[in-house]
This record gives C-alpha cells, sequence and structure tokens, in this order.
C-alpha cells in the first residue's frame, strides 16, 4: 500500500519559516478564509461549493415514505458522502480511510446532529408519510479543507432546496408540481458553518483558518469548530494533534463567531440572488 | 426532548444524589490480563471500560509500518449487553470508528511513538457497561494501560464530560444527563494544564464554553492524583515484590502478588 | 424514580474540591509505612518533573523540556554519575549485546530468519550466523539458502545471542556456539523480563534432572536433562542431531520434574520474584517437602505459602 508521497524538508522549511512571519504561500492573511464560490445547479437543492481548488458538490432530493415506528412525526433526513480517488490521489477506494471517518461523522453532526432542520415539519401525516430527505455529498477535488467546503456545500444545499407543496385531504395526499404551486423552502432552524484551524509545531507560528493542502499536510493539529450566526456552537471537533491551551482554544471560538457572521451574510445574498434568476410560474 | 427526571433539583443535587461539580465513584484495576504487556480496567460509576495494550511489536501488516516511528492502532469493541437496549454493532460502525480514530489521535502526540520505529503498539479497547461518558472512560483506561506496558508519555491524559444545565455546568455526566444536555468532553495533560481533545456535538452558547473548559481542567487535576496513586500503588507493590521483602504476601489482605491490584478510591 | 429526601446533609465543603479519600485500608497503612523507601528506590511517573537539565543528562524513561528532566514512564528513578534514567518495572525486552535469549522463529526470508524475542521488534538471525550441521565451516552458498527450512522452520524454538544491532534497533542473532541451537525435549514459560536476573551462566541443570535457559527475554526453556558429553559436543557429538526436531524418549518422572519447574516459575512470576538458581533451588525443595500433587502449586494458597517459605529463608 503505497503511502502519498510526503512534501520534502525544503518546502517544509520555507513553509514554516512564511508561516512564523503571518506569510502564507497563497497570499492570504493568517486568518483569511478563502471565498466560497457557489455555482447553483438546474434544480433545486444542487449546489456545487468551491474553496479555492476544493470543490464539493452536494445535491439534495426529497420523496416521501413511510416514518419508522420510533418516531411517527419526524422526517428522514440521510446524509451519504464519500472520498473517492477522484479528489485526490491521497484518498483510495477500499476500506473508509480515518479522513474519511471524520468527515461523514463531522457531516452528520454539523448538518443533522445540531437540529439544523426541523424535522417535525418534514411530516406530512403523522405515521403515514413523511419527507425523506437525501444529501449526497461528491467531493470533486481536494486541495485542502475538504471538511469545511463539504459542511458548507451541505448546509447551502439544505437552504436552497425547496420541496413541493403538499396538501392532505382527509387520508389523501396532493402533491402539487412545482409548476402549478411554488415550492416551499425548509423550515430550518438555524444555519451552522463548519471551521476549520490549523497549528504548527512551532509554537510561536500563529494558527490559520482554512488550510490549504500542503497547510494541511504539514500541519501538527486541527481544531475544527461549527457554529452558527447566533453564536451557538454546534460542534467542537480537536482530535489529537499538538496541545493547546485553553485560551488557544477560546481564542479560536472568538474568531470563528466573527467568521460565522461573514459567511452568513455571503450564503444568504448568494441564495437570494440565485433564487431571484430562476423562473417560477405561477399560476 | 423533554426530560422526565429533574436533571439539578432546588436542593443541587443531580438525578443521581450527586452535587453539580462531583465525580462518580473511579475504580482502577491494573491486575495484568493474558498475554498483554499492559491492562487495566476502570469504571466511572457504571461505566466500564477495559483495555490492553500489546506492544511495541512487530508490525502485523509489514505495509503500515513507520520507518521513523511506532504504528498506533486503536480497536474498539461495544459488547451488545453494554447499553440498556441490546443491539450488536459490527466492527464497521462509523461511530466505533469514529470512537478508535478518536483515541488514536489523542494518543498519538502524547506516546512518545519515535523511540519504536517500525513496531507498532495495538491498543484493544472493550466497553463492558455504558452510563454516559464512555470516551473520557476510555481514553482514561488506555493512559493506565500504556503506562502500566511500560510505554513512554510525555505525559497523563485525563478526560472527562462537562455539561450544561440552563446555566450552571455539570461534570461526568451518566447517559441521562447525556441525552438531555449540551456538554463536551475535554482531556487535558495534567502537567502543562493544556487540552489534547476537545469534543462537542450539541448546541451550546459561545460563553458557556470556557467555564466549561475550566471546570473539566480542575477535575482532570483530580482524576490525575487518582490514577497516579493507582499507578504508583502498583509499581510500588511490583518493587517490593522484587526485592523480597520479608513481610512478602502478608500485606493488603492476601496475595500480594501483580494479579490483584484493586484499588477503589471514592472521588 | 429517585427520590431526595433520604440523603445526608450537604457537606460543607465542595463536594468536588473535598475528595474524599479512604485511608484506612490495609494497604494504604502499609504503603504510608514504606514512604522513607528502605530500599532507597524512587518511584516516579510520566509528567513528574525530575531535575534541571544543567546539572543532569537525561537517559532512558525521560525527556527534556523547558530545560528540565522529565519522567517519561512509570517506575524507579536510577541514577549514575550525571545520567538520570527511569526504569519501568514491567516492559517488554530490551536487548543488550551479549543477552542470551530464546526465541521462536517467525518467518523464513531470504538468508534470514525472523525470530520472535518478546522484543519490540522481530530479531533477525542471518543464515551467515548459524552452524551448518556437523560443524563444517565454509561461506554459506545457495543450496543452503534453499534448504534453510531444514535448519529453522517457522514455530521452532532455539536458543541464540545478541550478536547486534541494526540501525532501527532491530537485534542480530547467533547461534555460532555448540550451546546454541534448536530446542527439544521440554517446554516453554514466558514471564516478565525484569525478573530475570544477570547470572553467570544462563544453562542451569537441576538436580531433579531438569535443564533450564533462562533468556533474559522473559522466555525460558525447561526440558529434560541433556548428558554431559553432548553438550560438550568433542568426538562423540551428534552433528546430526543439532537441528532435529524430534524429540527424545522421556520417562515419566523427567516429565513430572519439568511440569513442577514450570508450575514453579509460573507461580514466582506471578508474585514477582525475581529468578535466581538458589531461588528455583530452594523452592523446588519445598515443593518436593509439601508432597503435593504438581498442579496444586498454581493453587494461591500453595503458591503464597511456597512464597512466603523461600522470602523466610533469605
Amino acid at each position: 500500500m503505497p503511502r502519498p508521497p510526503s512534501p520534502s524538508i525544503p518546502e517544509k522549511e520555507f513553509l514554516f519559516n512564511s508561516l512564523k512571519e503571518s506569510l502564507r504561500l497563497d497570499g492570504r492573511q493568517s486568518l483569511e478564509m478563502r471565498d466560497p464560490v457557489f455555482t447553483f445547479g438546474p434544480d433545486l437543492g444542487w449546489v456545487e461549493c468551491a474553496l479555492g481548488k476544493t470543490r464539493v458538490l452536494a445535491q439534495l432530493d426529497g420523496k416521501m415514505v413511510k416514518p419508522t415506528p420510533e418516531r411517527p412525526l419526524e422526517g428522514i433526513i440521510t446524509i451519504n458522502s464519500e472520498i473517492s480517488p477522484m479528489a485526490s490521489s491521497d484518498y483510495e477506494p477500499g476500506r473508509p480511510s480515518d479522513e474519511e471517518v471524520t468527515m461523514t461523522r463531522m457531516l452528520d453532526k454539523v448538518l443533522r446532529r445540531s437540529d439544523a432542520i426541523d424535522k417535525e415539519s418534514l411530516c406530512i401525516l403523522a405515521g403515514q408519510r413523511v419527507w425523506h430527505l437525501r444529501l449526497t455529498i461528491h467531493c470533486l477535488a481536494d486541495a485542502g479543507n475538504l471538511l469545511d467546503c463539504a459542511c458548507l456545500a451541505g448546509i447551502v444545499a439544505f437552504r436552497h432546496y425547496r420541496r413541493p407543496e403538499v396538501e392532505v385531504v382527509g387520508e389523501e395526499v396532493i402533491i402539487h408540481h412545482p409548476s402549478e404551486r411554488a415550492p416551499v423552502p425548509l423550515s430550518m432552524h438555524h444555519t451552522p458553518f463548519c471551521f476549520t484551524f490549523a497549528y504548527f509545531p512551532d509554537p510561536n507560528t500563529p494558527p490559520i483558518l482554512d488550510p490549504s493542502h500542503l497547510e494541511q499536510r504539514l500541519s501538527a493539529g486541527l481544531i475544527s469548530i461549527a457554529l452558527n450566526a447566533q453564536k451557538e456552537l454546534c460542534v467542537i471537533q480537536k482530535a489529537g494533534g499538538v496541545p493547546l491551551s485553553q485560551e488557544q482554544v477560546l481564542g479560536a471560538i472568538d474568531i470563528a463567531v466573527g467568521k460565522a457572521v461573514e459567511l452568513d451574510r455571503i450564503v444568504t445574498q448568494r441564495l437570494e440572488e440565485d433564487w431571484k434568476g430562476r423562473k417560477v410560474e405561477i399560476r | 426532548m423533554s426530560s422526565r427526571v429533574e436533571i439539578l433539583n432546588d436542593g443541587g443535587y443531580r438525578s443521581d444524589g450527586r452535587r453539580q461539580y462531583e465525580l462518580r465513584d473511579i475504580t482502577i484495576d491494573l491486575s495484568p490480563r493474558g498475554t498483554a504487556d499492559g491492562s487495566a480496567m476502570i469504571t466511572h460509576g457504571l461505566t466500564e471500560v477495559m483495555v490492553d495494550v500489546f506492544g511495541p511489536r512487530e508490525a502485523k501488516l509489514r505495509g503500515q509500518t513507520l520507518h521513523d516511528r511506532a504504528l498506533l492502532t486503536v480497536e474498539v469493541g461495544i459488547v451488545p449487553f453494554s447499553t440498556g437496549e441490546r443491539r450488536k454493532r459490527n466492527r464497521g460502525d462509523k461511530r466505533i470508528l469514529e470512537l478508535a480514530a478518536t483515541i488514536k489521535q489523542t494518543f498519538e502526540p502524547i506516546v512518545q511513538t519515535n523511540l519504536y520505529p517500525r513496531s507498532e503498539i495495538s491498543i484493544f479497547v472493550s466497553v463492558l457497561q455504558q452510563d454516559g461518558g464512555l470516551l473520557p472512560a476510555s481514553i482514561n483506561a488506555t493512559t493506565l494501560a500504556l503506562l502500566t506496558a511500560g510505554i513512554p508519555m510525555t505525559d497523563y491524559v485525563t478526560a472527562i464530560t462537562c455539561g450544561v444545565h440552563s446555566t450552571a455546568p455539570l461534570l461526568d455526566l451518566t447517559t441521562l444527563e447525556e441525552n438531555d444536555l449540551p456538554h463536551l468532553t475535554v482531556a487535558s495533560l495534567p502537567r502543562t494544564f493544556k487540552v489534547t481533545l476537545v469534543a462537542m456535538e450539541t448546541r451550546l452558547h459561545v460563553e458557556r464554553v470556557s467555564e466549561c473548559m475550566k471546570i473539566a481542567g480542575e477535575a482532570g487535576k483530580v482524576l490525575h492524583q487518582e490514577m497516579k496513586r493507582a499507578v504508583e500503588a502498583r509499581t510500588k507493590r511490583l518493587v517490593q515484590a522484587m526485592d523480597m521483602a520479608p513481610r512478602i504476601g502478608g500485606v493488603g489482605g492476601g496475595v500480594d502478588r501483580d494479579v490483584d491490584m484493586d484499588e477503589d478510591n471514592q472521588t | 424514580m429517585i427520590t431526595f429526601a433520604s440523603f445526608p446533609a450537604p457537606p460543607e465543603f465542595d463536594a468536588y474540591l473535598g475528595t474524599k479519600h479512604y485511608e484506612d485500608n490495609d494497604m494504604e497503612v502499609d504503603l504510608n509505612e514504606d514512604d522513607y523507601e528502605p530500599s532507597g528506590r524512587k518511584l516516579t511517573s510520566p509528567g513528574e518533573v525530575l531535575t534541571s537539565s544543567h546539572a543532569f543528562m537525561r537517559g532512558h524513561g525521560t525527556f527534556v523540556e523547558n530545560e528540565e528532566v522529565i519522567a517519561s514512564v512509570t517506575g524507579t528513578i536510577e541514577r549514575v554519575n550525571k545520567l538520570i534514567s527511569v526504569r519501568a518495572i514491567r516492559t517488554r525486552y530490551n536487548a543488550e549485546v551479549g543477552d542470551l535469549v530464546v526465541g521462536r522463529i517467525t518467518e523464513v526470508q531470504p538468508r534470514r530468519w525472523k525470530v520472535d524475542a518478546n522484543s519490540r521488534q522481530d530479531a533477525v538471525l542471518m543464515l551467515s550466523s548459524v552452524n551448518l550441521p556437523g560443524g563444517v565451516q565454509r561461506r554459506k552458498v545457495e543450496s543452503d539458502e534453499l534448504q534453510m527450512r531444514t535448519f529453522f522452520e517457522e514455530g521452532d524454538l532455539l536458543v541464540a545471542e545478541v550478536q547486534a544491532f541494526f540501525a532501527d534497533g532491530a537485534m542480530s542473532l547467533h547461534t555460532r556456539s555448540l550451546k546454541y541451537g534448536k530446542l527439544r525435549n521440554g517446554q516453554l514459560v514466558s514471564i516478565p523480563p525484569v525478573l530475570i536476573r544477570r547470572l553467570k551462566s544462563h544453562f542451569l541443570s537441576l538436580p531433579c534432572g531438569v535443564d533450564l535457559i533462562l533468556g533474559l527475554n522473559g522466555y525460558i526453556w525447561i526440558s529434560k536433562l541433556t548428558k554431559a558429553n553432548e553438550q560438550e559436543g568433542e568426538e562423540g557429538f551428534d552433528a546430526e542431531a543439532v537441528y532435529s526436531s524430534r524429540n527424545d524418549d522421556i520417562n515419566e518422572a523427567t516429565r513430572a520434574a519439568v511440569s513442577r519447574v514450570t508450575n514453579i516459575i509460573r507461580v514466582l512470576a506471578a508474585h514477582f520474584v525475581p529468578l535466581t538458581d538458589t531461588v528455583l533451588l530452594d523452592a523446588y525443595e519445598w515443593v518436593i517437602e509439601q508432597e503435593g500433587d504438581i498442579k496444586d502449586i498454581l493453587s494461591p494458597e500453595v503458591g503464597e505459602a511456597l512464597v512466603t517459605a523461600i522470602s523466610a529463608q533469605r
């Protein structure tokens, strides 16, 4: 099983020395994110999110199913994600790698377990019919920080998606085609965003936000923080890596708070633009 | 998800009679098991975790050996009868894989793996009972098992959960409390007071976090004391046995052997 | 559900800071008595600062951070002049050149065998480091390479000496002496390596007709007594027998003696008593005096009595 080639020593030294002077190889500030670029597809819930060269495609669709007997009043959300060798030659098919496990679990926590979507609003007829939302995450290219990009694509897909309106008459469910009645957006409690910070072995090097591929490979530890614009933390994940002091962790959270507000604004604006651009016929 | 039980009543007691910052009983058992190089069993209240460490030894999969340090592998097994709902989880379960990956990543910077190039250190975690605080118990037990195996580490790793009930932080949550409260798990290093692991997966306001981390750090120090006592008592016994002190076998109400190291400490 | 009526009054102190410890345990009392460390051995555990790195040098089991020498394992502190090291009480075997080890072949590779020797990596036994049957002295050629399995096969036990180390810390063994080679006519016990003390000779012959090989790696081979002339290996030495995998005829009494010694070693190891020839002899005599069944040695009561008896003799 060949491992991906590790960066050479001069490469490593160069990066560490520049970071020590708060310079990043792509010209960003240490706490600057790459600007997210959203491309919306022809269907609602089809979002491609790009952070620099990292690209993730998220696709959401819904269908009506019978709810689980344990939770007759709640809709079902499933998230499928897989990192295939297509994203980067570092990944290989077969047994899920550690990165993949981390990403799957993180997506699950950020998008599903954080209660971002009001599951009860997905119920159509108690115990009979609920919406089943399926989110599929395709990682198209990994140029660092795949996790944040996937979370962002996922949550924007949820915001972008609109389900057909349904009407319940007695025991009968009538689905209105989007051309008859305007589809309705999902009812969401909040919009969590994920931010990943990278730390380096040298304690004097400042942490950086949104690490690039090389930075991620050479970092000594990552911390991922998911939170919404209302200053509510949803997930903190720092597993291993260089030990941090409590102040460092709290400092990272503080920065993330500011970034979340900013990102929320961008996302909302882009979604509005896209919605305006769509012709929706209402008869 | 409203609770049927009061999490914290007006008198300041929790559902199991503990106070806000009170930890559950901790028992540590460091007796050797089978052919393992180090083993430890820890209970936090009703949560019971057993860890066996093998190694450093020849790596089982030659392709995975690292030329400059030892490979750390973690396997987690959760017995089906460990929870109320009897359910078999297969080894490919994402949650179990995540637990294993988390333990591995927590210990990678702490264990001095660079001393054992091309070797493998295998950690087997068996969860026997679950009542909240599964990850912290596994981490604490792994620390102890690595210590008994004589594997060099830069420090102890002590972990604990801290939850928040409205505004009041609670330590060492049970399953009942975990289901209802936002909580975070903190693994800290007692010597430098730094954290190697912070994990949280429920909504919590930013302002609550710093308090939680501080209290969890303090609790980590208490856990460190307990763990250190157990480890040092065991070492002392072994050293005494090796010195063949004249009183050998006459203390501790019975056999002075490595096989029987129980320590009950109330915390 | 749980009620809160019957709880005792809340303690004065902060429930969490005021950790309750129970001090009245037998063991605790015993330990407190020993706080002055009669043996002069000081214990430590990871993260404990031992001394400043200016005045001392760090040895095994320690590391340096912020100009302080800090322990990284639990064990006893040892100081040799300016060198501070911590020795872990139970670890894998740390080899030294010249050590005698007992090992098991795990793999046959081109021109070498891999040997499990209870160390952190499998040891290597090069084809060039073994004797050829018949004691012929010559370079090993390709035909020897092709019949490596006739010398040692996977699973074979052998006794060897540590010859050197490779750059990554793996040890290289040799069996170029008539004392070393394949093991047969007995059984293996494994105990913590720390319990095997360095002795003048690690080949012991007990008067009860049992041969012992105490490998410093914690593996012990207990076998039927080999006759003196065979061991000397002069003219009457049976060259082919060196790599033979067939056991000799072993009579009932010898089998009993081998089992008895094995069980004694197991009991002593469970009580963490270091093995020496005198301890073994004392223990064997004591067991014979007791006239018990061999399997009873492993029972906790007998084991305890055995350890008490031999420690009393010292």
